[in-house]
């Protein structure tokens, strides 16, 4: 037990065990889905958590800081959908124009949150439950309530879904998967190396204390939004390939699948505590379930909501009460003692 | 002003004692509260009065002793319990509803006034109560925008309403101008006509011998004396109030002055502090005396650019300094270690090694600009071992160390941005005997290599046993600078508590 105390924290036990959960859940729907381990299954699945997975990450930066971006549904319809018109009518373009066209309108759209929430001092639950509604409303008078339609689109943007960048026999590790698996890579060490990262923990954890050491806070805030709008917007981008067929409600109800991703990964609202590796897990999490759900006969359609909710209330609570025994746990009395050897020999008694 | 009445006593508490882990906060002391009586409890910060007044109002239950009213013994659970048994508290800063207009605020506390308001009503007994109190006031008026004394009338209203038996003012007047005090004092004397026992916490000599029919002085938790008002002399008091062991305090070691570091000239900030003038060598210590609230952390505060000055003029190594920001005041070489550790002070989710570098992360970049993590723990492990921090591994969580080694990581934290001035706020607050004293080595250790300090402190010996001269503030205002040699306790609490004022020496 000692042993396992050093070795890890807290918050790394309860990655370890959201990961037990999932396959957990994976075991379970094997038993009741027919032909639930097949490749289809893991294909469909997988591409699907990468959309959240890259929403999620953006969404973690966001709440790190103490605040929350509501408006990321919209962000990633909003960026699906004129990315896609731009591509209908120009289908010469690059794809990596395509790309950094979709960060950049995202980028855009987040960097409003940030001006607003960073500088205007407006709670992000109220901006960016505003700008959910306004980014939607401008689609819809934009779209004129047309969709893009995939048989207008390039053939290569088509295919991205389909691109393999790795088999295991049957198992496919999609490109838009291994996609999303970068961009977590990337901000993991993002948080972890970079002053930009560990100040986002910092302001979280103690805006005060932040303000106090020196750091230019607002600026640090109002770059966690355009993070997450550009990452809102790759996910658009993504959305886009996925799907094909754009309409104006596309990607509504992420915003709300994000967040849930976010805090079932381990990441406090309070600000200051998690990680995008976590937010990833969260996002599997909730995928799994989500499309795990739809096909378990089971249960009915109505009630497919109603156990999702549910799920995700018992996996944070027994989060809250697993993490509040371990902190305990790990919260030795041999620290207070104050002779420094008893830290290297103590905590035996708290062990059990 | 009427005079005391001899009757039974209200309240009694007896053979009261309450330890907090190592600090015994109150030891074997009794109280006997009159009606009709205004009872003043005077002492130092944390003598003991804010632990009395929690047990009075059930916030805490005391170790062993009783508690009495009318001859009965009660236990009060808590505050609920406390205002149904007629004992109610006013505080400093008055909590009314802002939102809510002044009938409101006096009723908020009932809860048998029927299932529908009875507004009518409701306006009718609020306007009797502050008729009772001769106070004029609209009691349809919101509570926001209330000044300061009218707030405590709502207040006193309220207990009034409830039936109080006992009212506890904790330094009501801290906060009032003179002519809001003579208000406030009207009313009390109201409230001892009508025979309610007053407990008044005060900080201010002459208005405790004003208001006061008995005067009580806690020290360290023991009750030290209670006396009818006309047979004490203020000086007595005081003498009374601070006659702890300097003893027990690890002394300064005197070494030579360095050059001149800072003059601060006229530092005011409006309606805070002014008129602050001092300078700080190399190697000394200079200890900021006062009570609470006297405005030492706002000069500091000012002094990092926190709450920047408005007025007065700071010389750093000799240049005009302007500090608007805590950045220009860490640029220049100051650096604050705050008395507020939660508040202010560290990220405590956050790890020790990243709390230490948080101030100074550019020193931990490669070329790359990505964070030396390696570095980051070699440093924390360099201050672990120098100021000897208790904890399992640098990586461990602050929030998971005791008080006395969270000071230290914050202590850290701040040696680490390499300062010319250090001030410290607090340093040994609601840390253990032994972490103190390392503390008081290690500000030793800092002056004897040059660092010039600045020493926050409302634990009187320890500022006398640290520093070389001692600035003693009231109100917001400098009393004085006091050398060593006449730094003594009463000096200084003389001084602090406004006995009379000193002429304020610029360059002692």
């Amino acid at each position: 037990m000692n042993a396992i105390r050093r070795r890890f924290q807290p918050e790394q036990i309860r990655e370890l065990v959201l990961l037990l959960l999932i396959v957990g859940i994976v075991l379970f729907f094997g038993t009741q889905i027919e032909n639930y381990f097949s490749a289809r299954t893991f294909n469909r699945i997988s591409t699907s958590v990468a959309v959240i997975a890259v929403v999620a990450v953006g969404q973690t930066l966001v709440v790190l800081t103490r605040n929350i971006d509501l408006s990321v549904g919209s962000i990633v319809g909003f960026t699906a959908y004129v990315v896609g018109t731009q591509l209908t009518q120009h289908n010469e373009l690059a794809p990596l124009t395509v790309v950094l066209m979709a960060v950049g309108v995202g980028a855009v759209l987040g960097a409003i949150n940030g001006i607003i929430v960073a500088y205007g001092r407006v709670p992000a639950i109220i901006t960016t439950l505003g700008t959910l509604a306004i980014y939607r409303t401008i689609l819809v008078q934009i779209s004129g309530a047309n969709s893009v339609v995939t048989n207008e689109l390039p053939q290569w943007l088509i295919d991205v879904p389909r691109i393999n960048v790795w088999s295991f026999g049957d198992l496919d590790i999609r490109f838009l998967f291994m996609l999303a698996i970068v961009v977590v890579i990337v901000f993991q060490l993002v948080v972890s190396y970079l002053p930009w990262g560990r100040r986002l923990y910092a302001i979280g954890s103690n805006p005060d204390a932040a303000r106090i050491a020196g750091f230019p806070a607002q600026r640090i805030v109002f770059m966690a939004f355009v993070m997450s709008g550009a990452l809102a917007g790759l996910a658009g981008f993504m959305f886009l390939a996925r799907f094909g067929n754009i309409t104006v409600v596309a990607g509504q109800g992420i915003e709300l699948e994000s967040v849930a991703a976010v805090v079932v990964g381990g990441v406090s609202t309070n600000g200051g505590i998690g990680s995008p590796f976590g937010a990833f897990l969260g996002a599997i999490l909730i995928d799994v379930l989500q499309n795990s759900l739809i096909r378990w006969l089971a249960i009915s359609e109505f009630w497919r909501d109603a156990l999702l909710g549910l799920l995700i209330l018992l996996a944070v609570a027994t989060d809250t009460v697993i993490m509040n025994r371990l902190r305990k746990l790990w919260v030795p009395h041999e620290l207070q003692i104050s002779d420094s050897t008893a830290v290297k020999q103590g905590g035996v008694d708290h062990a059990g | 002003m009427a005079e005391p009445t001899t009757q039974a006593p209200v309240m009694e508490m007896q053979h009261v004692s309450m330890r907090f882990d190592a600090t015994q906060a109150l030891e074997d002391v009794s109280l006997t509260l009159y009606s009709g009586e205004v009872h003043a409890l005077i002492g130092e910060n944390g003598a003991g009065k804010s632990t009395l007044i929690k047990i009075m109002t059930g916030v805490h239950r005391p170790d062993t002793g009783t508690l009495q009213l009318d001859g009965q013994p009660v236990h009060i659970h808590n505050s609920q319990e406390a205002q149904s048994l007629g004992i109610a508290a006013i505080y400093q800063e008055p909590m009314v509803f802002p939102d809510l207009n002044v009938a409101e605020n006096i009723f908020i506390s009932h809860r048998n006034r029927g299932m529908v308001m009875n507004w009518g009503r409701l306006y009718k007994d609020a306007e009797a109560i502050l008729a009772q109190l001769d106070v004029k006031l609209d009691v349809r008026m919101p509570a926001r925008g209330l000044t300061l004394a009218a707030q405590q009338a709502v207040e006193i209203a309220k207990a009034i309403s409830l039936k109080v038996r006992v009212l506890i003012m904790d330094e009501p007047t801290a906060s009032l101008s003179a002519h809001e005090v003579d208000q406030l004092f009207r009313l009390v004397g109201a409230l001892r006509s009508q025979g309610v026992a007053i407990l008044f916490i005060g900080h201010r000599m002459e208005e405790v011998f004003r208001i006061a029919d008995r005067i009580t002085v806690l020290r360290d938790g023991k009750l030290i004396s209670s006396r009818p008002r006309r047979e004490v002399k203020r000086d007595q008091v005081i003498r009374e109030m601070v006659g702890r062991e300097v003893g027990d305090f690890f002394a300064k070691t005197q070494v030579e002055r360095g050059a001149l570091l800072m003059s601060v000239h006229g530092l005011s900030r409006e309606g805070v502090f002014s008129d602050v003038i001092f300078d700080v060598h190399q190697g000394e210590v200079l200890g900021f005396a006062g009570l609470i609230g006297a405005g030492r952390t706002d000069v500091a505060l000012a002094l990092f650019g926190i709450a920047p000055a408005d007025g007065g003029t700071i010389e750093f190594e000799g240049k005009a300094a302007k500090i608007h920001s805590s950045k220009q005041a860490m640029n220049l070489g100051i650096a604050y270690v705050t008395e507020d550790r939660r508040g202010l002070g560290l990220s405590l989710p956050m790890s020790v090694a990243t709390n230490i570098s948080l101030p100074t992360l550019r020193r931990y970049l490669n070329g790359a600009g990505l964070i030396r993590r390696s570095a980051e723990q070699r440093t924390a492990e360099e201050y672990r071992d120098m100021l000897m921090i208790r904890t399992p591994s640098v990586e461990v969580e602050v929030g998971k160390l005791s008080g006395g080694n969270q000071q230290k990581v914050m202590l850290s934290k701040w040696l680490n941005a390499r300062p010319k001035l250090l001030i410290l706020d607090e340093p040994t607050r609601g840390i253990d005997v032994r972490a103190k004293a390392e503390v008081h080595h290690i500000i030793n250790d800092l002056a004897e290599q040059g660092l010039a300090i600045i020493l926050i402190s409302s634990d009187l010996p320890e500022v006398l046993a640290m520093s070389d001269r001692v600035l003693v503030m009231r109100e917001g205002r400098q009393m004085g600078i006091y050398d060593r040699a006449e730094a003594t306790q009463e000096a200084i609490m003389t001084a602090a508590m406004g006995q009379h004022d000193r002429a304020v020496e610029a360059h002692a």
